[in-house]
Order: C-alpha cells, then sequence, then structure tokens
C-alpha cells in the first residue's frame, strides 16, 4: 500500500459530489489547510486529509507498509464518493442538510436501523427525496449519515411507521466492528 | 529456604491452585510464600474496569455528568488527570453512546499510566511501536491535543483493523498508521522525538483476567519473548533522537521480560540512563531479582501487581537517551 497526493481530476469529481449535495464550499471548507491523499485498498482509494508539512515525508517510510494518515475523509470507488465515519463530525459543523432525531430514533439508528417517522424531531422542507444527511441527535451530536426516501416537504403527511431515511453509515459501526 | 524445599514447595501450590510449577517457584524466589499466597489470591479478584476521558472530543466534567446520569458510579484515578475507576453496573461499558461518540476509551489502569509516564509534548514526532488497538496511539494523540505526528506501527494486519477503528472514533488527526516489523525501526526517515515500546511479551501479569495464563506459557515462552523484546528495545534506542525520551513497558511481571531487558540495554548502550517517573503509583522495579544483581537505577522503574495495587501485572521504565557532547 502506497500513499499518493491525489489526482486533481479525481478531487475535482470528489468536490462537485459534495458540494453538490452539501452546498458550496463544504469540500473546501472540510480540506482546511490540509492536502488530500489516496492510499490504495484493493478496488477502493481512501482518501485521506494531511497536514501540508506532512507532503514531503510521504516517502520516509520505506520498508513499512502505510495504512492511513491523518483524517480519513471517505472512499472513492468507480467514480463514487462515500464518506468516511471520521469525517462526519467536521461536516456536521458546516452544513445545515441534517435530520435530527429523537433518543429513541437514536439508539435504533446505532443498531444499524433506517429512521422512521415517530423518531423525527427536526428535517428541512427542502431536502429532497435521495438526498444524503447528516443524523444528529438532539444534543446535535453526529451518529452517522443516511438518504432521504422522501422529500422533506412530505414530511407532516406520513404515518408514523413511516420510513424517512435510509441508513448508510452510523457510529454503532465502531461496536459492532463493521 | 533451600533449592530443594522450595522447588518442593512451589510444586504443593502450584498444584493446589492450578498453576504451573516453574511459576510459583519464580514467585517464591521473588517474594516469598505470604506474597506469593496474596499475589494467587488477588488473580481470582476482578479487575475493576477503568476509562479514559478522550479531551480531543469533549472535557472531563461534561463526561462525568454524562456518565452519572446513566448510573456510571465513577473514583478518579489520584494520579491520571483523564482516567477513572467506572461501575457500569450490569450495562456494557462499550455499548453507550458517549463511548460510540469517541468520548471516552476502556482501558487498563496501567496502559493509561504508561502514556502518561511517556508525557508526549505538543508538535513532537512520536513513534508507538507495537500499537494496535490503539489505546495508548490515542492517548498519546490527546496527550499531544492531535498535534505533531504520533507514528503507529503494528504487524497485525486484523489488529491493525481495531487501531485504525479506534483512531477514527477518537478523533485523533495526527496518526500515522504503518504496518511493518518495528525492529526495522531505524530505516525510517524520522528521528523520533519519543517512543512508546509496550512490549509484545508473555502475559504473565494478566492472569487476573486471563486465568488459562496460569497454565498457557512455558519458561521457553517467557524466553524467546525476553529474546524479542531485547530486539525491539534495541531498535527503539538506535531509533530515538538524541536528547529523546522512551517508555519500555510490558504487561508481564517477569523479571527477565523486564529489568532484565532494560539492564541489558543500559550495558551495551552508555548513552541509554533510567530516569525518574514523575507519578507516584506502583513500586519500584526489581535491582536484585532472585539474587542476579541488576543497574540500580531500574529501582526507578515502576511496577503493578494484582496483590499490590488491584490491577493486572504491569511493567513500566522511563528511558533517556543523553545528548553527544560536541
Amino acid at each position: 500500500m502506497t500513499a499518493d497526493l491525489m489526482d486533481p481530476n479525481d478531487w475535482a469529481d470528489v468536490t462537485n459530489q459534495i458540494d453538490g449535495e452539501f452546498g458550496d464550499g463544504t469540500t473546501k471548507a472540510l480540506l482546511g489547510g490540509q492536502a488530500p491523499i489516496i492510499i490504495q485498498r484493493g478496488e477502493s482509494n481512501t482518501i485521506y486529509l494531511i497536514p501540508m508539512d506532512w507532503i514531503g515525508r510521504i516517502e520516509e517510510y520505506e520498508g513499512y507498509n502505510i495504512r492511513s494518515m491523518g483524517v480519513q475523509m471517505g472512499d472513492l470507488s468507480k467514480g463514487r464518493f462515500r464518506f468516511s465515519l471520521q469525517i462526519l463530525p467536521a461536516l456536521a459543523k458546516i452544513t445545515d442538510r441534517v435530520l435530527v432525531v429523537s433518543q429513541k430514533g437514536a439508539e435504533t439508528f446505532t443498531y444499524g436501523r433506517s429512521i422512521i417517522k415517530e423518531s423525527v424531531v427536526r428535517l428541512g422542507s427542502a431536502m429532497k427525496k435521495g438526498q444524503r444527511v447528516l443524523v444528529l441527535n438532539e444534543r446535535l451530536e453526529c451518529l452517522g449519515l443516511a438518504a432521504l426516501s422522501i422529500d422533506g416537504d412530505r414530511l407532516g403527511r406520513l404515518a408514523k411507521e413511516k420510513l424517512v431515511a435510509k441508513n448508510l453509515v452510523d457510529i454503532g459501526a465502531y461496536v459492532r466492528g463493521a | 529456604m533451600s533449592k530443594k524445599h522450595l522447588r518442593q514447595r512451589a510444586k504443593e501450590i502450584a498444584g493446589e491452585y492450578g498453576y504451573l510449577s516453574y511459576m510459583i517457584e519464580r514467585y517464591l524466589s521473588l517474594w516469598g510464600e505470604d506474597d506469593t499466597l496474596r499475589f494467587i489470591e488477588a488473580c481470582v479478584r476482578p479487575i475493576r474496569t477503568a476509562i479514559r476521558v478522550n479531551t480531543l472530543k469533549t472535557t472531563i466534567g461534561s463526561l462525568v455528568s454524562r456518565l452519572e446520569s446513566k448510573n456510571v458510579t465513577l473514583e478518579r484515578i489520584p494520579w491520571l488527570e483523564e482516567g477513572f475507576w467506572a461501575d457500569f453496573g450490569t450495562g456494557s461499558p462499550g455499548a453507550l453512546f458517549e463511548h460510540m461518540l469517541g468520548y471516552y476509551y476502556v482501558q487498563g489502569v496501567p496502559s493509561m499510566t504508561a502514556s502518561s509516564v511517556l508525557d508526549p509534548q505538543e508538535g513532537e514526532v512520536v513513534v508507538d511501536m507495537a500499537a494496535a488497538p490503539g489505546g495508548k496511539t490515542t492517548h498519546i494523540a490527546q496527550l499531544m491535543n492531535n498535534s505533531g505526528t504520533v507514528i503507529a506501527i503494528d504487524s497485525d494486519r486484523k489488529r491493525i483493523a481495531s487501531l485504525e477503528s479506534n483512531i477514527q472514533r477518537c478523533g485523533v488527526a495526527n496518526s500515522l498508521v504503518v504496518r511493518g516489523d518495528s525492529r526495522k525501526l531505524s530505516h525510517m526517515g524520522s528521528t523520533p522525538d519519543r517512543i512508546m515500546l509496550d512490549a509484545p511479551c508473555s502475559g504473565e501479569g494478566l492472569i487476573p483476567l486471563e486465568p488459562s495464563r496460569k497454565t498457557s506459557r512455558s519458561m521457553a515462552d517467557v524466553r524467546f519473548c525476553a529474546t524479542k523484546e531485547d530486539e525491539l528495545l534495541e531498535a527503539a534506542v538506535n531509533a530515538l533522537a538524541q536528547g529523546g525520551t522512551m517508555v519500555y513497558s510490558t504487561c508481564s511481571i517477569a523479571p527477565e521480560e523486564n529489568e532484565y531487558v532494560v539492564d541489558g540495554v543500559l550495558q551495551r548502550h552508555p548513552e541509554m540512563r533510567v530516569v525518574e517517573i514523575p507519578l507516584e503509583f506502583g513500586s519500584p522495579g526489581y535491582v536484585e531479582p532472585y539474587g542476579v544483581g541488576l543497574d540500580s537505577s531500574l529501582s526507578m522503574a515502576r511496577r503493578f501487581l494484582p496483590h499490590l495495587h488491584g490491577t493486572e501485572g504491569f511493567f513500566i521504565c522511563k528511558l533517556m537517551k543523553e545528548e553527544e557532547s560536541a
């Protein structure tokens, strides 16, 4: 496994995907003063954000297999970017694309389950079906990422047991070993 | 007690409590019969669960208040600012939201003590030579406030997966995880300011947690581990920056894996010296185990022992590499 600076074209694709869903400037804000690098893992590439002064040191670790550096941002596989759990708390600070859930909803979500209407405390009405949203508890702590199954403005018309968002990744994975 | 009498008594005690005889023989030589029996008794008592507050993600006050509201009983560990003994009642320490959110790490008291003894500073380059599953790596990153670099090395692919998971959960941003043989550390371009070597060992200190350890390792295993520990420590000493500091620790109580190994390095490397640990815990390292005279500075190392400190057995030694005079 080797670490390389990210190809600018691939980075542009990632930027388009993130900004398209979470708003213009989101990727730049996540990046801060860091540099994106790629570590290949089989079919997929994992993107990490590292301090700029680490760039010149990538080659120092000869004889060792570099597994990770800095903050894991996500995976890029066949052109599709997926966020890692580690970057989500930072994303939660800079986006309003969030779904706030009740205590009970938070518990079921972190068991890997999806979110139903009765668990929803807050969801913006402008959000659209298929959009990815951060799932927060009532303390506004980030629990993971979900894909909306409905448009936000339809929430009020749903029955309480109806699906609102599908679980994509949640912090329960840390203890489930997923 | 004559050697013959000691062997006979060791055999009797070993038979009664389910230990291998060679172990009891060594304990009798080190501690005498009363303390050996106290040790055996302590090893059947459960070790208290402990947690370390992860100040990269929360504050001590905030977490204490949240856990106490969930009926977790906390008691501060006197020499560790962020360490607490924690009674979760019938609950699992890993099942709470606060754990998943990375607000705390369930960690043995000796392990969190080892990182505190290393005392890493912001902006430094620190190497953790046997890093998985990440308790010390994440603690070191926390003490450095996510600045500088923590190079975490391990050779085991599966254990590295746990290390990476813990790094992410705890919000560590200054780590670099590499897989490989730590004995080749000096081939790496970096010259670490500090090194943590919590060496893979025979685990003789873990009997309270793993009763099978009473019979699972022979004296040959202890010697094998000691050889490997010696190689790792040699590599650490060679890679460490001049003026740099390191911690050598194991979860073994065997002098053969601890004081003997450090004594060997002190003999081969006059530039290395044992330094005082400015935290109050444990008891002094041995300077004459089994009647073998070792470097007297080893009394500045510290031991945790189940019958004296209520923890798993552990050894911690802080060393410094002198700067070459011009």
